[in-house]
């Protein structure tokens, strides 16, 4: 089955997420990276705790799509989600992705202690959140457009004093919807730029293999095939917005018969509507990989 | 006295090729595993290439032995494909096989296109009319190599391209007589051709595929999504359009507006008794919503571009109708399919994502650079046309001694697409895509100047009847809604314009609102297409809702 596989980031976890999760490879986990994972709501209050717990979840979603036989022959991660993204197509090693997470999670705890964060326009295109965000954007108060979710749907990071700011614009603007949102970190700006520099350090040392099929890209939202730009993504993704909604327009052109949607929660529901209208689409938050296996083999063998 | 020039320089150029890889080949016939060494022997870098992909047919084994050959061996190439269809299609760029394209449709990969453009990865030549690529294949873009497909080779190498011949014979033409290498792709390898379309003279080299090639049913449109404001429009047209202007022959578009016009024709067209008195010829694929047209005696004669998954059995029955091959199967032809389309019709009808306030139309939008199909050369006004049809002659303007009649180039849309964006718009995004993509003209589908008419669920604009621009851009906004152009309108001039049928309303058409539900549907699902085909139409299994 030509199946894309999408892999959210941070937003959707909840108390006891890993329950599921083969306690075999959480105690591989928990004793690579001398960590005792927690699964609880004050846990995930802790940004490393939170990212290596997903990460987790997703990789062991992963293996057992795999051991049933399904693999995927697009795949896309969003922010967080590109490294189980990079795993599952082959590129990124599992223990590798551990090592990496974590120390990308401890990297953003320490950037930006107060103060800066990121908010959600809805409702203007790009183009017109670009130019209200160069009303406001000042080296003293800096605010960039970030990810695009959706046509309509842009995401700002930067200093809270300008979000604000910019939302006030974007509501006189005619926005439908303008907001903070509950992020710590201005994440996918320049404003990360330090960030990246270290954690694309940590990536030079890992092995990367060549996609066994296409890798969509954050940074650029693109599919791509080789390693150096998967690399890039791994690296750098947290200084560039996330171009989801390109992303899933390129996939469109691969014309993939299905999607999967891991966990946490299932953020993208109304882009992938408008971007793939009925596609068969399975969300692993709301069934069992066996579940999903079953009904991914029913629709490859052309039964309804 | 010069020294004797050498006139066969591309016949030695091929003979050195072929004698190459002649290890490899059994007279014509090559092994399927072999299939990238062939390519790798017989592309040289640089090379024209043209690759069969049609927008359904897909010479999809030799794509794929193409984007396996070693870059290092075979790179910058300049591809010609009248439609970019599949992802290896452009992997090819990627990888530094290929290096330019020269295209008419790119509508599956147009995201890709646009990001391959935008980061230079592929170099555009232009964006073509299917007529004009053709054209250029025996001008200024020669090929060196074609890679086409066909459904049956005979041991000799005559080639079966049946229902699904399309565009094969105009490349392979171009090759063929000019020293260029013909590398087809076979489904199947047989004793005896139901036919000859193509002859085994003109072939070079013939790899069996691993698999059948790539065929999708693209004209085929549900009868069950059809909405009640389609069947309000196609009943507009009808009226304020195909019987206004008498019209004889035309060509559809693949959108639902269309579809609802073909299963309109049995059912209001027969209430207005015009059976017998419009279109009873067509230049269209063999798409199922016109089986209710054909069996009621509406049609009397279709020709094809190409094929229709599902259709073969009800074609092979109706010879009276669709061109059809001593062996009972159909043939279809897409370059003179074109030509008919743009020079034989009375009328055009179709649909676009956007219309500027001056009438021209696009279906390129932001970050999406899809080229345009067939629509372009049927939605123009052939200006060397000399026969005459009472269609044509209606749109003569009155007031010239050697004015000449017009074709009717019609684009039917809702005022708001499906993504609920507003179809006409002051600018065309085309326009802003024309400076990203680096093009010499603005991709526009169909120029307001060809454009005679414009049907939405508000009306009729009779663009052709304007006399000034500022005329037809009052048209437009009178028919436009509450899409920003339309909110322009003013109800005093839109007045004055229905006063002087420049435009139509339903009701100065004498369409009732009311009458436009679905019960009007001479079909209304695929099973009543099955049954009104007496079971010969066969859906593919995507379309079938019931077991």
């Amino acid at each position: 089955m030509n199946s894309l596989w999408i892999f959210p980031g941070q937003g959707g976890q909840s108390a006891g997420m890993l329950k599921p999760v083969d306690a075999a490879l959480r105690q591989h986990v928990e004793h690579l990276l001398n960590l005792k994972l927690l699964d609880s709501d004050e846990g995930y209050r802790d940004s490393v705790q939170l990212q290596v717990s997903i990460a987790l979840q997703q990789v062991a979603q992963v293996n057992a799509m795999q051991a049933a036989g399904r693999k995927p022959h697009l795949v896309a991660g969003h922010s967080l989600g590109v490294f189980a993204a990079a795993y599952a197509i082959g590129s990124l090693q599992q223990d590798d992705l551990f090592r990496v997470v974590k120390r990308r999670a401890e990297l953003m705890q320490g950037a930006y202690p107060d103060g800066y964060g990121m908010g959600v326009i809805v409702g203007l295109t790009r183009a017109e959140v670009e130019a209200l965000v160069a009303q406001v954007n000042d080296p003293a108060h800096p605010v960039f457009a970030s990810n695009q979710n959706a046509e309509d749907q842009t995401a700002l990071s930067g200093e809270l004093v300008a979000i604000d700011r910019v939302v006030a614009l974007a509501k006189q603007a005619g926005a439908v919807l303008a907001r903070r949102l509950k992020v710590p970190v201005p994440s996918h700006s320049p404003l990360m730029a330090e960030v990246g520099t270290r954690l694309a350090a940590v990536l030079a040392d890992v092995t990367l293999a060549k996609p066994n099929g296409i890798y969509l890209t954050n940074y650029s939202g693109r599919a791509v095939r080789q390693v150096p730009p998967v690399r890039e993504d791994l690296s750098n993704n947290l200084v560039h917005p996330v171009y989801f909604e390109a992303m899933m327009s390129v996939a469109c052109d691969y014309a993939p018969d299905s999607i999967v949607n891991f966990s946490p929660g299932r953020p993208f529901r109304k882009v992938l509507g408008q971007k793939f209208g009925d596609l068969h689409q399975i969300n692993l938050d709301q069934m069992s990989v066996s579940d999903a296996v079953f009904l991914l083999n029913k629709w490859e063998r052309g039964t309804y | 006295m010069s020294e004797e020039r050498d006139w066969t320089t591309h016949r030695q150029a091929k003979a050195a090729k072929l004698s190459a890889v002649s290890n490899k080949l059994s007279g014509k016939f090559a092994k399927t595993s072999d299939a990238k060494i062939i390519l790798e022997g017989l592309i040289a870098s640089g090379d024209k290439v043209v690759l069969e992909g049609d927008n359904q047919k897909q010479a999809s084994f030799l794509s794929k032995a193409l984007a396996s050959v070693d870059p290092g061996k075979v790179h910058d190439l300049h591809m010609i494909m009248s439609s970019i269809s599949r992802p290896e299609h452009l992997d090819i760029f990627e990888d530094g096989i290929a290096s330019k394209m020269d295209f008419s449709f790119a509508g599956p990969q147009s995201t890709r296109v646009s990001q391959m453009i935008a980061d230079g990865t592929l170099q555009v030549g232009d964006i073509h009319t299917y007529l004009e690529l053709y054209a250029r294949l025996f001008v200024d873009l020669i090929p060196n190599v074609v890679l086409v497909a066909a459904d049956k080779v005979d041991k000799d190498g005559n080639l079966y391209t049946g229902y699904n011949t399309e565009e094969t014979p105009v490349i392979v033409e171009a090759a063929a007589f000019h020293d260029g290498i013909v590398i087809v792709q076979a489904n199947e390898v047989v004793d005896k051709l139901p036919r000859v379309d193509i002859p085994a003279d003109w072939i070079d080299v013939i790899i069996p595929a691993d698999e059948p090639y790539q065929l999708e049913p693209l004209f085929t449109r549900d009868p069950q999504n059809i909405t009640e404001l389609q069947i309000l429009m196609g009943m507009m047209a009808i009226r304020g359009i195909y019987e206004k202007h008498n019209v004889q022959s035309v060509n559809h578009g693949v959108g639902f507006n269309t579809a609802a016009i073909e299963l309109l024709l049995p059912t209001y067209g027969q209430q207005l008794g015009l059976k017998g008195k419009i279109v009873p010829n067509w230049e269209v694929n063999p798409t199922p919503t016109l089986i209710p047209a054909i069996e009621s005696g509406w049609v009397q004669s279709i020709h094809s571009f190409g094929g229709e998954v599902g259709m073969e059995q009800y074609i092979a029955a109706r010879p009276d109708v669709f061109f059809v091959g001593k062996d009972g199967t159909m043939r279809s032809n897409r370059a003179f399919g074109q030509v008919a389309g743009q020079y034989a019709l009375d009328m055009f009808v179709g649909s676009t994502l956007q219309i500027d306030q001056y009438g021209n139309s696009s279906t390129v939008t932001n970050g999406r650079l899809s080229g345009f199909g067939g629509a372009p050369n049927m939605g123009s006004n052939p200006s060397g046309r000399r026969h005459s049809t009472p269609a044509w002659q209606s749109l003569r303007a009155d007031d010239d001694p050697l004015g000449k009649g017009q074709k009717l180039v019609v684009q039917m849309v809702e005022t708001f697409g499906s993504n609920k964006r507003p179809v006409f718009v002051d600018s065309l995004d085309a326009v802003e895509v024309r400076k990203e993509a680096k093009l010499q003209n603005v991709p526009i589908m169909i120029y307001s100047e060809d454009t005679t008419h414009i049907v939405t669920e508000e009306g009729i604009a009779y663009l052709y009847k304007t006399d000034s621009m500022a005329e037809r851009q009052a048209a437009i906004e009178a028919i436009a809604g509450v899409t920003p152009v339309g909110l322009r309108s003013n109800p005093a001039v839109v007045k004055d314009l229905r006063e002087r049928g420049i435009v139509a309303f339903p009701e100065d058409l004498g369409v009732h609102r009311n009458q436009a539900t679905r019960s009007l549907l001479a079909a209304r699902n695929m099973e009543d297409l099955v049954n009104w085909s007496k079971g010969l139409y066969n859906p593919p299994a995507k379309f079938r809702s019931w077991s």
